[in-house]
């Protein structure tokens, strides 16, 4: 059998494992930019230009520093779960269309965008699982929190994930992200609103970071780690978020479908797939600085009493609306 | 880097946190409060060192994973400042956990205690 060397070329270097790092990386230092920049701070600065370069010399530190492994902790799964985490995240972000089509040519099925939120949720276990065997009581409460916030976020995820689904009569990515001449973030806002907020969730961020909530639980699930597992750990909140813009992007915004301007229809599909991406990290670190941190029953409430009727409420308004909004489209 | 008062009375503490102001913000170069040893490069400590804190802070220097560096920020850390000889302390942090950088003051200014942090980089590209 012949080794195809476009396949080896798309899934290592572009658009796909090397992109990828950079890509998250990329978004590490712009989330810290608009944090400090929110907070009337510099941010990094001088570690390359614009402190671009710090998200880099960060993990290569990491990389370089001792690994402690506790006495009392599980063994196998303590050094298996970062990883495995990580592996799952860049799994999941590979079946997400970037330059017009996977990171696999053709790997894109009916389906697909199931098959995404299911990979990102064995991820969620793997952290969960991380921080239960670490045997730390803070690790352990800050594992408990992941799934305690995860049964509240999950079903509106999903449900509101349909939306789109529906209105392009699809579930694989390139598709609905193809269907969208207009962007959906405009034909159904309520369920793009929504979305917004349970991601934040998703992704622990500010009001809902409860999981990792420094002033009360030290590290929350990763306080244990250092060295390498702590880099993987880190990377694989780094892939999360970036898949969590990815998700927004190609569901409501229209993926890297754009107008071309000039030169190759791939490269533009990658510029408009960053740029529209950059924009809901704004958004969501936005949201993320503006706001406090719930309670995580709080948290558990309103997402089972106000979020999931409302998830409901905007996939019904989305079925009713259908014809209208199919009226506009044509 | 990791913040550990071992019995100061605040006005380090202070200084300290004023680093990570927008004033002073230390971000620009990198650095970070982080919230477990596990996670920390650089451990700070203010104040005297008291007997009952010593064994406490031995524990987490413990458990910061190498390469890790030790700054002393403040006359009492230093020296004992106007704590020494009494029975309850240490004279000085070093006979306690190794230490990199002596900041001295009271309270030092954070500018000296950025000095500080850079006098660390000097001495790791030494």
């Amino acid at each position: 059998m012949p080794i195809d060397l476009t396949l080896i070329a798309r899934a290592l270097i572009f658009p796909g494992f090397i992109f990828l790092l950079a890509l998250a990386l990329f978004f590490d230092w712009f989330e810290r930019k608009v944090a400090a920049r929110m907070q009337n701070r510099m941010g990094p600065t001088y570690t390359g230009p614009l402190g671009i370069l710090q998200p880099v010399a960060d993990y290569i530190k990491l990389l370089t520093k001792e690994d402690v492994i506790p006495r009392q902790v599980n063994k196998l799964l303590f050094t298996l779960t970062p990883v495995l985490a990580f592996s799952l995240f860049v799994f999941a972000m590979f079946y997400i269309p970037i330059d017009g089509s996977n990171v696999i040519l053709n790997s894109s099925f009916e389906g697909d965008l199931i098959l995404v939120i299911v990979l990102i949720t064995i991820a969620n276990f793997a952290l969960f699982l991380s921080g239960w065997s670490s045997t730390n009581p803070y690790s352990g409460i800050g594992a408990t929190r992941i799934l305690t916030q995860f049964l509240g976020y999950d079903i509106p995820v999903i449900i509101l994930a349909l939306c789109p689904a529906f209105l392009a009569k699809s579930l694989s990515f390139v598709a609905i992200a193809a269907k969208q001449a207009i962007p959906f973030a405009l034909l159904i806002p309520w369920s793009f609103a929504l979305f917004i907020i349970t991601l934040q969730a998703e992704l622990e961020k500010d009001p809902f970071d409860i999981p990792h909530a420094e002033t009360e639980i030290v590290g929350g699930y990763e306080t244990e780690f250092s060295g390498r597992k702590l880099a993987f750990i880190k990377l694989s909140e780094d892939f999360q978020f970036l898949i969590g813009a990815a998700l927004v992007t190609e569901l409501f915004l229209g993926g890297p479908f754009g107008p071309v301007l000039f030169g190759p229809k791939e490269m533009w599909g990658a510029i408009w797939f960053v740029a529209k991406t950059l924009g809901v990290i704004f958004i969501l670190e936005y949201i993320g600085n503006v706001s406090a941190r719930l309670r995580i029953d709080q948290v558990v409430h309103s997402n089972w009493k106000i979020l999931i009727p409302l998830a409901i409420l905007s996939l019904a308004l989305t079925i009713t609306c259908e014809p209208l909004l199919r009226s506009i489209v044509s | 880097m990791l913040h550990f008062n071992t019995g100061a009375c605040n006005g380090c503490d202070i200084e300290v946190v004023a680093l990570l102001t927008p004033r002073y913000d230390v971000e620009r170069f990198g650095v970070l409060l982080q919230p477990s040893p596990r996670h920390a490069d650089v451990l700070m400590v203010t104040g005297p060192v008291t007997k009952q804190c010593a064994p406490r802070l031995r524990v987490i220097y413990q458990q910061m994973p190498s390469p890790k560096f030790v700054v002393a920020i403040g006359a009492c850390a230093c020296s004992g400042g106007v704590f020494r000889d009494c029975y309850g302390v240490y004279k000085r942090l070093d006979e306690v956990i190794p230490v990199d950088v002596y900041v001295p003051g009271c309270p030092p200014k954070p500018e000296a205690i950025l000095q500080g942090v850079i006098k660390l980089l000097e001495k790791l590209k030494a």
